[in-house]
């Protein structure tokens, strides 16, 4: 049997399941507002730079600036690990080994369009490529569906990741 | 011995009728991949390596094979 990778093609597919890379929301540096003034000492060394009137009120000198809101969480689409899905891809049953390759043909061919599509070239149109996604994913779906039902309901739901994925010509390149 | 490896050589070249239930699976979602009718794959016999010829209950013939890493379905 010829060597047959049939789940490079689905691997791309897997990846554009793993849905954008939301890039980690780096924990908000806390900006306390400065130390109010210590009490002061009786006698207590000058200290070179806080000469702080003993009577000064808690300062509200330096008012923390207002934090901005912090940035609303995506609408947390279905993350698919990309290996895990891959794997599972591969270990399925429900999908012989020529309808692998045969799906991974026409994903291939779809990425192709895409390409072509973000190397500016009219046609295919985002409206012309949707169809033929919508259907490629369909048939993954119902291939999927009966015998890994689990599966199907995962990529089903990574339906906009994907897309997204597909659509956003650097995402794309990443996964190619 | 010559003519035993021919006709071992020989046997080995004749297509020959299979019965995975499987495999008529994979047969019948491929051929239902590219489009076209057929429905349910009641035989098939293997031509070679990745080449088959399956017979769908309506009656279409379907040689279904990988050239180029790609699957090929030719209606027979």
């Amino acid at each position: 049997m010829s060597v047959i990778r049939p789940w490079l093609g689905l691997a791309v597919l897997a990846a554009a399941c793993a849905g954008p890379t939301v890039p980690p929301t780096v924990p908000e540096k806390v900006v306390t507002a400065p130390a109010t003034a210590p009490a002061p000492e009786p006698k207590a060394a000058p200290e070179p730079k806080t000469k702080a009137t003993p009577k000064r009120a808690p300062e509200p000198a330096k008012p923390a600036p207002a934090k901005p809101a912090p940035p609303k969480v995506a609408a947390s689409a279905p993350a698919l690990d990309l290996k895990t899905l891959e794997q599972r891809l591969k270990d399925t049953s429900a999908i012989g080994v020529l309808t692998k390759l045969s799906l991974k043909n026409q994903v291939d061919d779809l990425v192709g369009k895409f390409k072509t599509y973000h190397a500016g070239a009219r046609p295919p149109t985002l409206a012309e490529l949707r169809p033929s996604f919508d259907l490629l994913l369909m048939k993954v779906l119902s291939l999927l569906q009966d015998k890994d039902a689990a599966l199907a309901r995962e990529i089903n739901a990574s339906r906009d990741a994907i897309w997204g994925v597909l659509t956003d010509k650097q995402k794309l390149a990443e996964f190619s | 011995m010559k003519r035993l490896a021919l006709a071992a050589g020989l046997a080995a070249a004749v297509a020959f009728a299979a019965d995975d239930p499987k495999q008529k699976e994979d047969l019948a979602a491929v051929i239902a991949l590219q489009g076209k009718p057929c429905g349910e794959v009641v035989s098939y016999t293997v031509q070679g390596a990745n080449d088959f010829v399956a017979t769908c209950k309506d009656g279409n013939r379907y040689r279904v094979h990988v050239k180029d890493g790609r699957v090929v379905v030719e209606k027979q």
